[in-house]
């Protein structure tokens, strides 16, 4: 993926869970580029893309319902999760539209 | 498949000289492979730093979580493991690292916060013996009233699972921060205004030396699950240092996450 210096910065503490963070950069209204990062625990690592991909073309305005639902896929079984989910996930790109700072 | 239990497995232990912190990344992933292989027996390593570190977890971004200039100029190396969970700050003689490489059918039907606490319930006593009424705290921590003591984190792979824990014997709290950047979100869930209180290390709660601590939780495992002497096999040990210059010292695996 590409990474650059104009990303929106979020970042949500799931509850009894551990950090999600959301660098994300958006071109006419979606979802251009993302990384989601953190120290939580999934099984197996490559994981962690499908979630990236996961949210890559979602709109602006996408509510956290409709952007977990995108994310849901990728965190479903056979895959297992500790200290993450969805929601968590979805919650963590909102800020980072809402109001992540270009960094 | 069954649950086994530790006295099923003929754990051995491997203690080896101080090694630089890629050649450990590299030794965790070649030693949890050879448990899944079977060509090793289920393993305790207890690892020496040969020199200062800051290692991020699987997940985590570069740049979110170190300060590379600071890092440099203190002449830390920067390194990425392969299990989850957050940075640790260590320097040789500051923290007691060790990991358990277990067959999986030790963890069978465990949730993953059970198996933690499963994989340290030995470390637990062992403390308890030197006077820290130190329990587990989810999802990964090892802590005591006065602070968090340790943090664990697991990787899977085939038949065999990854649990290894960086306890703090001592720390250069001022130091710690300079290179780590630690958010505001997780402090606030901590409730703690410092980073640095976050931790309490074992130095100040036991005032024993760092070798009498591993020294006595060697000798409960050993009394729990039994444990033979043992050592790193030059395949292992070659393979390690090979994954260790193409991947672990590597920026593609290093800056994964930038």
């Amino acid at each position: 993926m590409s990474y650059t210096r104009s990303m929106r910065h979020g970042e949500y503490k799931m509850p009894g869970g551990k950090l999600v963070v959301v660098d994300l950069d958006l071109r006419d209204g979606q979802i251009a580029a993302v990384q989601v990062s953190g120290d939580f625990f999934l099984e197996p690592d490559s994981a962690l893309a499908d979630i990236d991909c996961a949210l890559l073309g979602a709109p602006h305005s996408a509510s956290v319902e409709e952007l977990a639902m995108r994310v849901s896929p990728a965190l479903s079984a056979p895959v297992q999760t500790f200290g993450i989910s969805a929601e968590a996930v979805a919650i963590a790109v909102r800020r980072a539209i809402d109001g992540g700072n270009s960094t | 498949m069954t649950r086994t239990n530790w006295r099923e497995h003929e754990w051995q232990l491997i203690h080896d000289v101080p090694q630089a912190p890629a050649l450990h990344m590299a030794l965790d992933e070649v030693l949890v492979e050879e448990v899944s292989a079977g060509r090793r027996p289920p393993t305790l390593r207890i690892w020496e730093w040969a020199g200062p570190a800051v290692v991020i977890g699987r997940f985590q971004s570069l740049r979110n979580e170190v300060d590379a200039a600071n890092a440099a100029a203190h002449g830390i190396e920067v390194v990425r493991r392969i299990s989850g969970g957050g940075a640790m700050f260590i320097e040789p003689g500051n923290t007691i690292t060790y990991s358990v490489y277990a067959p999986l059918s030790l963890v069978e039907g465990l949730s993953f916060e059970q198996s933690y606490a499963q994989m340290d319930a030995w470390v637990i006593a062992a403390l308890l013996e030197l006077g820290i009424m130190a329990w587990y705290q989810p999802l990964n921590d090892i802590t005591s009233h006065i602070g968090k003591i340790a943090g664990a984190a697991q990787a899977r792979r085939g038949n065999a699972v990854l649990h290894h824990v960086t306890m703090a014997y001592d720390i250069d709290a001022q130091k710690m921060l300079q290179v780590l950047r630690i958010g505001r979100e997780k402090l606030a869930d901590k409730g703690t205004q410092s980073a640095a209180k976050r931790v309490d290390p074992l130095r100040s709660q036991t005032g024993l030396p760092r070798e009498a601590i591993i020294a006595h939780m060697i000798d409960t495992f050993r009394q729990r699950h039994g444990l033979r002497d043992d050592h790193l096999r030059e395949d292992e040990l070659a393979r390690a240092s090979t994954l260790a210059a193409s991947k672990f010292a590597n920026a593609s695996w290093t800056a994964e996450l930038p």
